[in-house]
């Protein structure tokens, strides 16, 4: 048996390589990564993070520090989830963790709940509780988030930490490092989108505060976008601060009329009072960002209006009906225009209505064949938002004489063609002109009919003043530089007797003897926008897209039904599309 | 019927008349030299007065007041703090929460205090006022109260009824441990008054007390002192 051969050993088997990764499952949906948040199937884009993956299918994740348009430092903890790709089953920060095919994220275990209220322990824990004089009381995401997933008292036993209860960092904003969490937002959002990194965090641990450097204060012109994106009441507006609490006011999805850009605004106002404009995200135009000026520019909105119809200048001005009023400067300007010597002179403030009834009535009610232009004076130009063209609708103003035939000419030539005589009558629709100086030739005038939302220079040389209601007291459409027909809606009804451009203009009209009537800047639209609509290519002017919703007070939609004065709460459904407020006057009038 | 009276014959004493007559007599002596030598009993709590000898209860209003149960609800009043700045840091808790919309408030901001925001303008109508109490409840600072346990004054003139910051901070002052005021110290108080209101106070109460019902020291001779001194007549013009 010796020789029996033994069956030959099998021949070692290769080593197996050891288990790698399992390998991906193939895409359920190629091209797009899909998911499960708590049970919901979500398909995305490749690269898109927990957070915004959640957000498309309704599921909300908290954070603080996550900022889509800035960068990501994860660095507040809040939107800690449970991914099953995790390694160790460590809970991952939403914010920062890219979706990958077929995992599973669960945003609502026990696990969650319990980080997501001991991160708002941690973050309250230093935290003043100052809500009654804090500036960002009603915006405020730790208020919001402590009602939601903490509502526990503080265990805290010993003093918290003090720090700067009140640091100007800039003309624009104050700082109150007690309350800031440092989620740096507004560090990044200086670096990355103002590109003017003016703040940084000071010290460690929680002596950190966020600062200035020593002796620099934050002067950027965009600096007033660090106080829109602090979750925490830490950065306020120095133009807002204590002035009025968010939750009184309304808001109306509004343009900035600071510039050329026609940033996209919500314009928050208590009733007859512009308090402050917020941008409204645009992606084409403003992105949700804009600067400093475009911010403090709606002060014209609520000083030195004019309220009233006045004929005569200066001591002799007397208040009059505005029918009387248009009576008299028609009378004033047909006589003048019978003799050759009268001109026109064009706001582009004015909104696309206004300047289509006053071309209307400058065409056909006066036969005038060319317009100046006024408006306000250059100012400064960056590379990102700011315009010097100061003038919102410059645009417009230069479609609508196209359409109507008037040719356009500066205000410099104004003043010499008064000095020279040749002009001797003069019909202001809006009364900003680039040059202050050149106003003192319009003393000289016989006729001079201002329509004017504030007493200026030039108001006060009026023979009869016209009171104008700016654009937070009416509808209507800027056209930008760019040539993008923006509508902007009405906040609170006109001021006092004020009317805006097209309605004094058709008032004028109407006593020239013409016979277009016109019920609002809806229906001026209608009459006349066919003749500018070709040049604004796909524009609806009861288009009016809503990109975002208010938090807090649920909007009644049926607004001051209930007897309260309008900024008790909204009166418009922010996310309305087309004008509702036409159905709102059925049912209150 | 207020009594009963029997339909009996009348007995000797009464068919006598005289007895009769001189007890009425006697009655009605008893009466009034009752009334006239104990009149009236002094002791301004109406409630516990002894009536054993005097009969008259009259309530000699408005120097003499019914006292109210201490949930009452009375007259507004803005709280100061102990160097006579008020409590009150322009919340507007007060305001929002008011069904009546009576309450109408301006902030401003103090340069030198660890509280920055101080109302410049407070100002209720007691005429729209419902008297719910709401804003006492509303008021995370306990910085109005309605203790006083008085009504607004009588007046001739609506105007008369719309009580500014100047004539609602009254009343005692109050001071808490966490105040940050105290905590912080303000250049508006001295050092050593500093320490004297830091040794006194107390923690905020969460706990609705007697304190916080009822404050002793108003009366309508103050208020109408008080008027005087403003020039106000309550006369009828």
């Amino acid at each position: 048996m010796a020789d029996e051969t033994k069956p030959p050993a099998p021949a070692t088997a290769a080593p197996k390589p050891p288990p790698g990764p399992p390998a991906p499952p193939p895409p359920k949906n190629p091209g797009f990564v899909t998911c499960t948040i708590d049970g919901r199937e979500v398909v995305v884009k490749p690269g898109t993070n927990v957070v915004e993956a959640a957000k498309s299918v309704g599921v909300e994740i908290p954070y603080y520090c996550y900022h889509k348009r800035l960068s990501i430092a994860a660095n507040c903890r809040m939107c800690l989830v449970e991914m099953s790709n995790a390694p160790g089953g460590k809970l991952m920060p939403g914010c920062q963790m890219p979706v990958a095919e077929g995992i599973t994220v669960k945003t609502e275990t026990a696990r969650v709940k319990d980080q997501q209220r001991a991160t708002l322990e941690f973050l309250l824990l230093n935290h003043p509780v100052d809500c009654a004089i804090c500036d960002q009381a009603g915006e405020c995401k730790l208020q919001d988030y402590y009602m939601k997933y903490d509502q526990k008292p503080s265990r805290l036993d010993m003093p918290k930490v003090e720090k700067g209860k009140r640091v100007p960092l800039g003309p624009m904003v104050v700082l109150d490092q007690e309350r800031c969490i440092l989620c740096t937002r507004c560090v990044r959002f200086m670096r990355e989108v103002a590109k003017k990194p003016q703040l940084g965090v000071d010290e460690r641990g929680n002596e950190s505060f966020i600062t200035t450097f020593d002796g620099q204060p934050l002067d950027s012109k965009y600096s007033g976008n660090v106080v829109d994106i602090c979750p925490v009441g830490a950065l306020t507006s120095t133009d807002l601060r204590f002035r009025g609490r968010v939750w009184f006011m309304s808001s109306a999805r509004s343009v900035c009329t600071g510039c050329s850009r026609g940033c996209n605004t919500f314009l928050d106002y208590l009733k007859e009072t512009t308090f402050r404009y917020r941008p409204r995200e645009n992606e084409a135009v403003n992105q949700e960002w804009m600067c400093d000026d475009g911010r403090l520019s709606y002060k014209y909105l609520n000083s030195e209006r004019v309220l009233t119809a006045f004929q005569g200048r200066g001591a002799a001005a007397r208040d009059l009906p505005l029918p009387a009023a248009a009576e008299a400067a028609a009378g004033a300007l047909r006589k003048a225009a019978a003799g050759g010597a009268l001109a026109a002179l064009f706001s582009p403030v004015a909104s696309l209505e206004d300047l289509l009834v006053a071309a209307l009535v400058a065409k056909e009610g006066l036969g005038l064949s060319e317009v100046y232009v006024g408006g306000r004076p250059d100012g400064w130009q960056d590379d990102f938002l700011k315009r010097a063209d100061e003038n919102p609708n410059r645009r417009g103003l230069e479609l609508v004489a196209q359409a109507f035939g008037l040719a356009l000419k500066p205000f410099a030539e104004l003043g010499p063609a008064i000095e020279a005589g040749r002009v001797k009558a003069v019909w202001a629709v809006g009364t900003e002109v680039p040059d202050p100086a050149a106003a003192a030739a319009f003393a000289r005038l016989e006729t001079l009919v201002c329509q004017a939302y504030n007493h200026g220079p030039l108001a006060r040389e009026a023979t009869v003043l016209l009171p104008a209601a700016p654009h937070s007291e009416a509808d209507g459409t800027y056209v930008n530089f760019e040539g993008r027909p923006q509508r902007f809606e009405l906040a609170y009804w006109p001021r006092g007797g004020a009317r805006p451009h097209w309605a004094l203009a058709a008032e004028l009209g109407r006593a020239l003897g013409l016979a277009w009537r016109f019920q609002s800047a809806r229906g001026v639209w209608d009459e006349l926008g066919a003749r500018v609509a070709g040049s604004l290519p796909g524009f609806e002017w009861d288009s009016l897209p809503s990109t975002q919703k208010r938090r807090g007070l649920v909007p009644l939609a049926a607004g001051t039904v209930d007897g309260r004065l309008p900024g008790y709460r909204e009166r418009v459904p922010t996310d309305a599309v087309g004008d509702t407020r036409m159905d709102l006057l059925k049912v209150t009038r | 019927m207020p009594y009963r009276l029997d339909d009996t014959a009348a007995d000797l004493r009464e068919r006598l008349y005289f007895p009769e007559v001189i007890r009425g007599v006697g009655i009605l002596m008893k009466q009034f030299l009752r009334n006239f030598f104990f009149g009236r009993e002094k002791n301004p709590d109406m409630l516990a007065r002894d009536r054993s000898l005097s009969q008259n209860a009259t309530l000699q209003y408005p120097e003499e007041r019914v006292p109210y149960p201490p949930g009452y609800r009375g007259l507004h009043r803005l709280v100061p703090r102990e160097d006579g700045r008020p409590r009150c840091v322009a919340c507007y808790m007060c305001a929002t929460i008011c069904p009546a919309q009576c309450i109408y408030i301006e902030a401003g901001e103090l340069p030198d205090d660890p509280i920055e925001k101080y109302p410049t303008k407070f100002v209720i109508d007691e005429l729209r006022c419902v008297v719910c109490g709401f804003c006492v409840e509303a008021c995370p600072k306990d910085a109005i109260r309605m203790d006083s346990g008085e009504h607004a004054p009588p007046s001739y003139t609506r105007a008369a009824q719309i009580w500014d910051e100047k004539r609602l901070l009254r009343g005692p002052p109050v001071s808490y441990q966490y105040d940050p005021w105290l905590r912080r110290g303000a250049s508006s108080i001295p050092a050593e008054k500093l320490a004297e209101m830091k040794a006194n106070a107390k923690p905020f109460s969460t706990v609705a007390t007697d304190e916080y019902a009822q404050t002793p020291g108003f009366s309508v001779k103050n208020l109408a002192a008080e008027a005087k001194a403003r020039g106000e007549t309550l006369a009828r013009k």
